[in-house]
């Protein structure tokens, strides 16, 4: 039984790592053709070309990086208040609105964003940073509300009543009390909203036009033109942000909160 | 947290839109004489929308061209990189659909054929400036492979930049002496069943590939060049499905699938699931074996019965704010010192659109030593044997007649 | 104040930007999928492009792909991830790993994924490149047609590969919240490991399982560019199919790419209503 139990581990360890080997070896392959198992020649050009300012590379993390803090700050700023009223009141068309918040999580991103680009274009928003992160919103608000509206439908008001009560300011109730209390939430819901955003192509490439070449367009741009070791570099790039932002978050998301378990729940 | 990404969101939204010397007015330009022009442009930004999966054209363009232009002219240049040129089309189409006239967010696009057709027929295109450019002097506009697109008559629209013309290549090592001309291919494909594919149109090399099967079923590229004409493009696109679907079983994978882009078809051939694969300019294939994608006994060739030669251009959108610096960067891109530095194989191979001899002894002296790549076939060697382009509409039904017939 | 104000205030930023953003660009897709786009002369609204769409032979074939790949991979997903979850929840050498690589999985973008699904499981791929050193294959041909093949077992692969650390996750944090108490309860009645499993804890998780399988299918069924790296020239996914309309620069295709958004955001409705049931049965 143990060793079927190590067995079934190591089967699911492979296969969790097994589809970034190749692309870890292609970065520093200098042509890499079958039969061979290992490339021939081995070389830092993808590395040197991916790092340079020409590829805008480092551009693009910075880029993709910043639409993705600020669709985050944002769905949190907005989400947060949305997902108290969710979480802790029962009031008429409530229903009605958790529906509406759950829409944009369900219907793909290619079935709303050929219309927004109609919308956007009227307002001037198409081919700009500012238009990108307001798309990303879409995906990223609905997971922030939710998973906040399972946190406030644990937290007991009355901390905060027993606050107020002993002349601390709204300032202070939400910075001393309610803060501390939803903190794991607002981490585990961010963390899905950077992430979301993070991976976010096509409505990067309808509303950003090309303009807004974040990570995920220049890779796909090299993945479909055969240079499969500027591939591998850039896709190295791209994922090593979310590996540093785990390490930080790690705890949180197995921790006790239990917010993750909110997802599953509307 | 939240404060401090406020602060970051803030600064995002400064990143978007900056403004700059704004010179969307064409018909002002138009009565300009170049020195103020120049004078017009200096602190513009071009945003230059090109096809950017080639880390040595990027290399070309960002690095020599955009550092010529910033210590030359004060100008900025962003190169944008796009998966498809159609992309960038779409956005000005996109803008003109919803009345930006002065505001565009496309300077100029790297492009030929249908998607010039397509910009020129919705008026998405600023014209009849080409004479402006000092270096205009060195295009040959008597030559009508530079002054029609794909057939379709550049009326002072675009700038050429490079020509090009369609290529095979075989690997020496595994097959010494391939099929040179389209009967023999058909041949070929039959004797050695799954060696051969071509990418499904409307990918722009696999459309080039079923062109030349479609200009031996028509007998010819003379029949075939004007508009489209209904009786005679049915008579050749029945042939050429019946040709097409005759070796469908004996192509890779039994034809049940093909490669959705040059870059499968490249990858097969690197890989030996293929014999043979083609482009759009030979010099890729030297690109290819420098950066050990492909064999280094890979070995390129032209056909008997000739192979397509095209020219690509740069394009300025109407809607352009600056239009003033396009013009800058499409004269610098023209100038004998930089058609020579794309043509040198170490950089990108690409073959000029101008005439040599308009330029100076000294260039011409450079271009009279660059030596071509092994794998490349001598531009001279294939343009014996140079077959037209057919008009955009005639494209188009070829593919779509392609995708219903054969593809599906 | 009053609740009802506040409830409101709570809730009114988070309704403008999805209701301006999210439904405005639905409705803005509907009345452009009716033929009716004024900028470009179109004034009289008609069915003509659902017409067009529904009568090709290529939409009806893209629509079956779409829906084969969203089910299978969320099926296979599902039961891995419950398999995954059972075994992360007891202890083996490794296990620390295991939960940390399921964790970094969540992290990398589905692209990334899929070029590495690419350079895995192509016929030149690492894949058969073993094939061929142990003389499994000659040639690359004779390894099985995993990528660009017409049934998406490459596009399904790298949805399997992504989604089962993200049903995963799920059901750890669910099996966490419901504690070992009742499995144990059932134990020392006399039940099999097997049948505790199976009729008390599979019940427990079925709500958290099922709405984040729909999660799953809704995803699988409508991203781009997973089936645009991996799949095969004929059919293509609908997605896929339904850019390429949109990008096509005859502007009378644009109608066509509204219509096969509205038929991608219908499925996803019926998807929505499943999700709503099942979780409002489960929280109760």
């Amino acid at each position: 039984m143990r060793s079927l139990r190590l067995l079934s581990g190591a089967v699911l360890i492979t296969w969790l790592v097994l589809p970034l080997i190749p692309l870890a070896i292609w970065s520093f392959a200098r042509g890499w053709r079958f039969p061979d198992l290992l490339p021939r020649d081995w070389t830092l050009a993808a590395w040197s070309y991916a790092l340079s300012g020409t590829s805008g590379v480092l551009a693009s993390l910075g880029l993709t990086l910043g639409i993705a803090a600020a669709a985050t700050a944002a769905s949190i700023v907005i989400g947060v208040p949305a997902g108290r009223a969710l979480g802790l009141y029962r009031f008429r068309g409530k229903t009605l609105v958790q529906l509406m918040i759950l829409a944009p999580a369900i219907v793909p991103g290619i079935a709303s964003v050929l219309g927004l680009h109609g919308l956007f274009l009227a307002l001037g928003l198409t081919n700009t940073v500012t238009g990108v992160i307001l798309v990303h919103l879409i995906p990223t608000l609905p997971y922030m509300i939710l998973v906040m509206a399972g946190v406030f439908a644990n937290f007991d008001t009355r901390i905060e009543d027993q606050a107020r009560s002993l002349g601390a300011s709204p300032v202070q109730v939400f910075r001393y009390v309610t803060l501390p209390a939803i903190l794991p939430g607002i981490i585990v819901g961010g963390l899905f909203a950077f992430l979301i955003s993070w991976s976010q192509y096509i409505l990067t490439l309808v509303i950003g036009g090309g303009r807004v070449t974040t990570l995920p367009l220049l890779l796909f741009t090299f993945a479909t033109s055969g240079r499969n070791d500027v591939t591998g570099a850039i896709g190295m790039i791209y994922i090593l942000p979310g590996i540093l932002i785990l390490a930080l978050t790690a705890r949180r998301i197995t921790g006790r909160s239990g917010a993750i378990a909110g997802v599953g729940r509307a | 947290m939240t404060t401090r990404s406020f602060g970051l969101l803030a600064a995002m939204l400064a990143l978007a839109p900056m403004a700059h010397a704004d010179t969307a007015d064409g018909d002002a330009l138009l009565s300009m004489s170049w020195d103020q022009i120049v004078a017009e442009a200096r602190g513009g930004t071009v945003n230059w929308f090109m096809w950017g999966g080639a880390d040595n054209i990027n290399r070309y363009v960002s690095e020599d061209i955009g550092g010529r232009l910033r210590s030359e002219y004060g100008i900025t240049l962003n190169r944008v990189g796009i998966s498809d040129t159609v992309e960038a089309v779409n956005i000005v189409l996109g803008e003109k659909e919803a009345g930006v006239t002065d505001k565009g967010s496309v300077d100029m696009i790297w492009i030929n054929g249908e998607n010039f057709f397509t910009m020129k027929q919705a008026g998405l295109a600023f014209c009849g400036y080409t004479g402006l450019l000092p270096n205009n002097a060195l295009v040959n506009w008597e030559n009508p492979a530079i002054a029609n697109d794909f057939g379709v008559p550049v009326d002072g629209c675009e700038v050429p930049w490079s020509t090009a013309q369609f290529a095979f290549a075989h690997d020496s090592a595994v097959m010494p002496e391939p099929p040179r001309s389209i009967p023999d291919l058909i041949a070929w494909v039959k004797a050695n069943p799954g060696q051969f594919t071509y990418p499904a149109p409307p990918d722009f090399n696999g459309s080039a590939f079923v062109r030349h099967v479609f200009y031996h079923a028509a007998g010819g590229a003379e029949n075939l060049l004007g508009p489209f004409d209904k009786a005679r493009y049915d008579a050749a696109a029945a042939k050429t499905w019946a040709i097409l679907n005759e070796i469908e079983p004996f192509l890779w994978r039994e034809g049940q699938t093909y490669p959705t882009s040059i870059t499968q078809l490249n990858e097969l051939y690197a890989n030996g699931e293929v014999g043979l694969t083609f482009n759009y300019g030979a010099a890729e294939f030297g690109v290819a074996v420098q950066n050990g994608i492909f064999p280094e006994t890979t070995r390129s060739f032209g056909l008997t019965d000739g192979t397509i030669a095209n020219t690509n251009y740069t394009i300025v959108p109407f809607n352009s704010p600056n239009k003033a610096a396009a013009l800058v960067l499409q004269n610098l891109l023209l100038s004998g010192e930089a058609q020579y530095t794309k043509a040198r194989p170490e950089i990108w191979g690409a073959d000029p659109a101008i005439e040599i001899d308009r330029t100076t002894p000294e260039i011409q002296a450079q271009f009279a030593a660059i030596e071509t790549h092994p794998a490349a076939v001598p531009a001279a060697e294939l343009a014996k044997a140079a077959l037209p382009e057919l008009q955009a509409d005639w494209i188009a039904a070829i593919e779509k007649g392609w995708i219903e017939n054969v593809g599906q | 104040m009053s609740d009802r104000w506040k409830i409101l205030l709570l809730l009114a930023p988070a309704m403008l930007i999805i209701g301006v953003l999210f439904f405005g660009a639905l409705a803005t897709g509907l009345v452009r999928s009716f033929n009716y786009m004024p900028v470009l002369g179109l004034t009289e609204p008609s069915l003509e492009a659902y017409a067009a769409v529904f009568s090709s032979p290529a939409f009806g074939r893209s629509l079956l792909l779409s829906l084969h790949i969203a089910l299978t991979s969320t099926l296979l997903s599902a039961l891995i991830a419950l398999w995954a979850a059972v075994l992360l929840r007891q202890s083996f050498p490794g296990r620390r790993i295991a939960t940390f690589l399921f964790q970094l999985n969540l992290t990398v973008p589905h692209i990334v994924g899929a070029i590495g699904i690419l350079y895995l499981f192509s016929q030149s791929g690492a894949f058969a490149r073993l094939a061929h050193a142990t003389s499994l294959i000659a040639r690359p041909a004779e390894f099985p047609a995993l990528v660009f093949d017409p049934y998406a077992i490459g596009i399904i692969l790298q949805y399997v590969w992504k989604e089962v650390p993200f049903i995963g996750l799920i059901l750890l944090a669910n099996m966490q919240a419901i504690g070992d108490d009742y499995e144990s309860a059932a134990r020392s009645m006399g039940a099999s490991r097997w049948q505790a499993f199976r009729h008390v804890l599979l019940p427990m998780l079925m709500p958290g399982l099922l709405s984040a399988s729909i999660l799953v299918f809704a995803f699988a069924f409508g991203a781009y560019e997973i089936p645009a790296i991996l799949g095969a020239s004929f059919p293509q996914a609908l997605p896929v199919l339904a850019y390429k309309s949109f990008t096509d620069v005859d502007l009378a295709a644009r109608p066509e790419a509204m219509a096969m958004a509205m038929v991608i955001a219908g499925i996803s409705a019926v998807m929505i209503l499943a999700y709503l049931r099942l979780t409002r049965r489960g929280a109760r």
